[in-house]
C-alpha cells in the first residue's frame, strides 16, 4: 500500500511528466542524430539518411566473412595488386590511394574491414588505413593474429601504459580467450550504441530531479511531521519511499534505454549482435560481442543510476529542498565532463575513470585495470563493485536521515 | 490513560524554546493558549515525538515514549499547523496513504476513510484533488486524517487559522464529537477556539506554563480585575494608552470600554464577570500588542 502510495506521489506530479517527457525526447535526439547525419557514398555522390543506411547495409553483405588467415592473405594481395596498375593510383602529394573503379568496384564496399586488417600491422595510436597495405610483406602468409598480438603487446610495454607484471598479465588472459579467426560483418547500429553510453548521463539526471522531493520535499510542504508521527512514519514508510523511487528508477531507466537502443537497432538493423568487439578495434582486450559488451555496460549504468539515487535520497533526507539536492549532484554527475584523463594508469585517472560521466563510458580499448595486492581488476568490475557499494551505503544512510530528522 | 510531561526542555543555540515543563493529562480537551512565539509548536512536536527534548521525558502510562517507539505513535493523531498536503492526491487517495502510514490494513482504512470524509463534511468532494480545495476544505482534511487511527491522544496545532467564523462552529463541534475519552490538546491563540470545548487551559509564556487550570476555575485568578466603564471619545483614548483595554464598544458619543486592571481604574467604573478573553489579555496584552504592531511594521 505504501510503496504503491509514494510511487502515485511521483507519478502524479506535473514536474515528474515534464521532465521525463524532456529527458526522453533528448535522448531520442541524442541517440537518433547519426541516424539523421549518416551519409555514404557511392560514384555518383553522397547517399544520405535511410537511404544511405540502406546502401551501406548492403554493400557490406558480402563482407561478411570470417577473418582467417587465407583470407587476409589473398585481401591484401588482391590490395596490392591494385596498386601495381599506376592507373589505379592517385595521391595528395604524401600518401597514395585506389582512384576510379579499382577503389569504388573493389576497396569502397569493403573499406572499413580492409583498414581494420591494415592496423594489425601498425603501431598503437598510428593511424592507417587500406593503403599501406603495399608495404606489407605475405609471401609467407598474413600473420594476421601474430601482428594483433604483438601489437597488444606493445600497448601493454609501453612505458606511458605504466602496467605491472600482474596487470599485464591479467589482460593477456583475458585477450587469450578471444575467438579467433575473427567474424567479420556488419554491426553500425550497434557501433553508435556503445559509442554514446555517456548521453545516458541526462536520463540519469532527469531521474536524480524526479527522486530530490522524496524525502526534502516532504520537509518543504510540511507534512514531515504528520508522516513522522504516524506508526510507520520512521519505519516501513521510509522503505517505501526508498522502494518506490528505486522502481520509478528502474522503469524511467528502462524506457530509456528502449529509446536509445531502440532508435540505431531499428534504423540499422540488429546485425552484429553476435559479432566480437574486436572488429571495432583490433586491441580490445575483451572477449565480448557486441550484444554483451552493450548488456554489460547498461548493467554498469544502472549501477550508476542506482548509487545516484541512492545519493539523491541520502541529500533529499538531509537538506531542506529538493533544489538543494540538485545543487549538490548536478556538478557530481557533470563536472567529471570537463577533466579529461592523460592516460589509463595513475591515480588521477584510474579515480576520473570511476566518476559518473566517465563510468558510463565503457572505454573497451584502453587497459585501465585496478590492483589490489595480488587481485586485478579491470574497469567495469571495479565500476560495478563502486557502484553497488555506493547503493549500499546510500540507502541506509538515507533511511536513517529521515528516521532522525527534528521537526523544527 | 495518562500522559506525562516530566521536566522538558527545548534549547536552540541560547534560546529556551521550552523551559521545564511538567505537566499530567488524563482525557479531556486541554486549550493550549498562549502568545505566538510562547513554544506551543515546541512542545506539541516534543508530545507528537517528531522533536527530540534537550531534556525532560514524555510518558505514555509511565512508559518514556522513546522506549514504547511505534506503538506510542498507534495512539497519536496529530494535525500540525501550516500542514501541507500532497496537491495531486483526491481526498480519499491521501486518507488511505494516511491510514497505510498509521498501519491500518485495506478493510479499516475504507471504512474510516468513508465515515470520516462524511463526519468532515467532505463526502461529496473526496475524489477531487486537494489542489482545488478551499482552506477550510483542507483543514477539515487535515482533522480528518488526524482521526483515521482513532487515537487516544489528538494534538491539533492552530486548527482554525484561516478559517472563517462558520467553518470555526463547524471545527469546533467536529472536535467536540472526537473528543469523548481522549487527551485532546488543542492550541490556538484564538480564544474563543478553546472557551466553547475546553475543560483545562494551559497557559504557555515564553516556553513555560504559567497557568494549568479547569476551565470553570481559570478565570478566578483575575476576578475582581476586570472592569467596564463608558466614557467619551478623547477619554477612551488616554485609557487605551494606560491600562489593557480588552473591549471597546462604541455607544452613540461615548464609549463603552473592558479593562483588565487590578484595581478600579476611575471610580465610574464597575466590576465584571471575567472572561478567558480578559484573562488571555491580562498574561499577555503587551506581547500581543506588540506583535499587532510588529505585523504592521513587518
Amino acid at each position: 500500500m505504501l510503496v504503491k502510495y509514494e510511487f502515485l506521489k511521483i507519478l502524479r506530479k506535473k514536474s515528474t511528466l515534464i521532465v521525463m517527457a524532456i529527458s526522453l525526447v533528448l535522448t531520442a535526439f541524442l541517440f537518433g542524430l547519426p541516424i539523421m547525419q549518416f551519409q555514404t557514398y557511392n560514384q555518383n555522390g553522397v547517399i544520405k539518411g535511410t537511404e544511405g543506411i540502406a546502401y551501406e547495409k548492403a554493400q557490406s553483405e558480402n563482407y561478411s566473412v570470417l577473418l582467417t588467415e587465407d583470407y587476409i592473405t589473398e585481401s591484401i594481395q588482391e590490395v596490392q595488386e591494385l596498386f601495381e596498375n599506376p592507373d589505379n593510383v592517385g595521391t595528395d602529394g604524401n600518401e597514395k590511394f585506389l582512384i576510379g573503379d579499382a577503389y569504388w568496384n573493389e576497396i569502397a564496399p569493403g573499406e572499413k574491414m580492409l583498414n581494420l586488417i591494415a592496423k594489425a600491422y601498425s603501431n598503437p595510436n598510428e593511424y592507417v588505413s587500406y593503403n599501406h597495405m603495399p608495404n606489407l610483406d605475405v609471401s609467407k602468409g598474413a600473420n594476421f593474429y601474430k601482428a594483433m598480438e604483438i601489437k597488444r603487446e606493445k600497448i601493454l610495454n609501453a612505458a606511458s601504459s605504466d602496467l605491472s607484471n600482474e596487470q599485464k598479465d591479467y589482460w593477456r588472459n583475458m585477450a587469450r580467450n578471444i575467438d579467433i579467426p575473427l567474424q567479420y560483418g556488419y554491426y553500425e547500429g550497434w557501433e553508435i550504441i556503445t559509442t554514446s553510453f555517456e548521453l545516458l548521463m541526462f536520463a540519469i539526471l532527469a531521474i536524480c530531479i524526479v527522486i530530490a522531493p522524496a524525502f526534502s520535499g516532504e520537509y518543504q510542504a510540511g507534512t514531515d511531521a504528520v508522516i513522522l508521527s504516524g506508526k510507520y512514519g520512521k519505519t516501513k514508510l521510509i522503505t517505501a519511499k526508498i522502494i518506490a523511487s528505486l522502481l520509478f528508477g528502474t522503469m524511467a531507466f528502462v524506457l530509456h534505454i528502449i529509446v536509445a537502443c531502440g532508435l540505431p537497432l531499428i534504423s540499422f538493423g540488429v546485425d552484429g549482435w553476435n559479432l566480437p568487439l574486436q572488429i571495432a578495434g583490433l586491441t580490445i582486450p575483451y572477449p565480448f560481442t557486441f550484444l554483451q559488451a552493450t548488456l554489460i555496460n547498461i548493467g554498469v549504468i544502472y549501477l550508476v543510476q542506482l548509487a545516484m539515487i541512492g545519493l539523491t535520497l541520502l541529500l533529499s533526507a538531509k537538506m531542506k529542498s529538493p533544489y538543494l539536492v540538485l545543487i549538490v549532484l548536478v556538478p557530481i554527475l557533470f563536472i567529471p565532463i570537463f577533466l579529461t584523463p592523460s592516460g589509463a594508469t595513475g591515480a588521477y585517472n584510474l579515480t576520473l575513470f570511476l566518476l559518473p560521466y566517465r563510468a558510463a563510458i565503457p572505454e573497451f580499448g584502453k587497459y585501465i585495470s585496478y590492483q589490489f595486492g595480488g587481485l586485478v581488476l579491470d574497469t567495469f568490475s571495479m565500476r560495478t563493485i563502486v557502484y553497488a557499494a555506493l547503493t549500499v551505503i546510500t540507502l541506509p544512510l538515507a533511511r536513517l536521515g529521515f528516521k532522525k530528522h527534528q521537526v523544527a | 490513560m495518562e500522559l506525562q510531561l516530566q521536566e522538558l526542555n527545548k534549547q536552540y543555540g541560547t534560546k529556551c524554546a521550552v523551559n521545564n515543563v511538567s505537566a499530567t493529562l488524563t482525557s479531556g480537551v486541554y486549550g493550549l493558549l498562549g502568545a505566538n512565539g510562547a513554544g506551543k509548536t515546541t512542545l506539541m512536536r516534543m508530545i507528537c515525538g517528531v522533536l527530540k527534548p534537550t531534556s525532560g521525558s514524555i510518558r505514555l502510562d509511565r512508559k518514556p515514549i522513546d522506549e514504547l517507539g511505534e506503538q506510542y505513535y498507534t495512539h497519536l493523531g496529530y494535525m500540525p499547523q501550516d500542514f501541507g498536503f500532497y496537491p495531486d492526491f483526491t481526498a480519499r487517495e491521501f486518507m488511505m496513504y494516511m491510514a497505510a502510514v498509521k498501519g491500518l490494513d485495506k478493510r479499516q482504512a475504507v471504512s474510516r476513510t468513508k465515515d470520516l470524509l462524511n463526519m468532515v463534511n467532505l463526502k461529496d468532494v473526496a475524489d477531487k484533488k486537494i489542489k482545488s480545495y478551499s482552506g477550510g476544505m483542507k483543514q477539515r482534511l487535515g482533522i480528518a486524517q488526524a482521526e483515521l487511527n482513532n487515537p487516544s491522544i489528538l494534538i491539533f496545532d492552530e486548527p482554525t487559522a484561516g478559517l472563517d467564523p462558520k467553518e470555526r462552529v463547524r471545527f469546533r463541534n467536529i472536535i467536540s464529537d472526537f473528543a469523548k475519552k481522549k487527551i485532546v490538546i488543542l492550541s490556538t491563540h484564538i480564544v474563543s477556539d478553546v472557551s466553547y470545548i475546553a475543560d483545562t487551559i494551559l497557559m504557555m509564556k515564553q516556553g513555560q506554563f504559567i497557568l494549568q487550570e479547569p476551565m470553570t476555575t481559570v478565570t478566578d485568578h483575575i476576578k475582581g480585575k476586570v472592569w467596564e466603564l463608558l466614557v467619551d471619545e478623547r477619554k477612551a483614548d488616554e485609557y487605551s494608552r494606560h491600562f489593557s483595554v480588552v473591549n471597546l464598544h462604541h455607544e452613540k458619543n461615548m464609549v463603552r470600554l473592558r479593562i483588565v486592571n487590578e484595581t478600579a481604574p476611575t471610580a465610574d467604573a464597575y466590576m465584571v464577570e471575567p472572561s478567558l478573553e480578559d484573562l488571555f489579555l491580562y498574561h499577555f496584552g503587551e506581547e500581543s500588542q506588540e506583535q499587532e504592531e510588529n505585523k504592521y511594521v513587518g
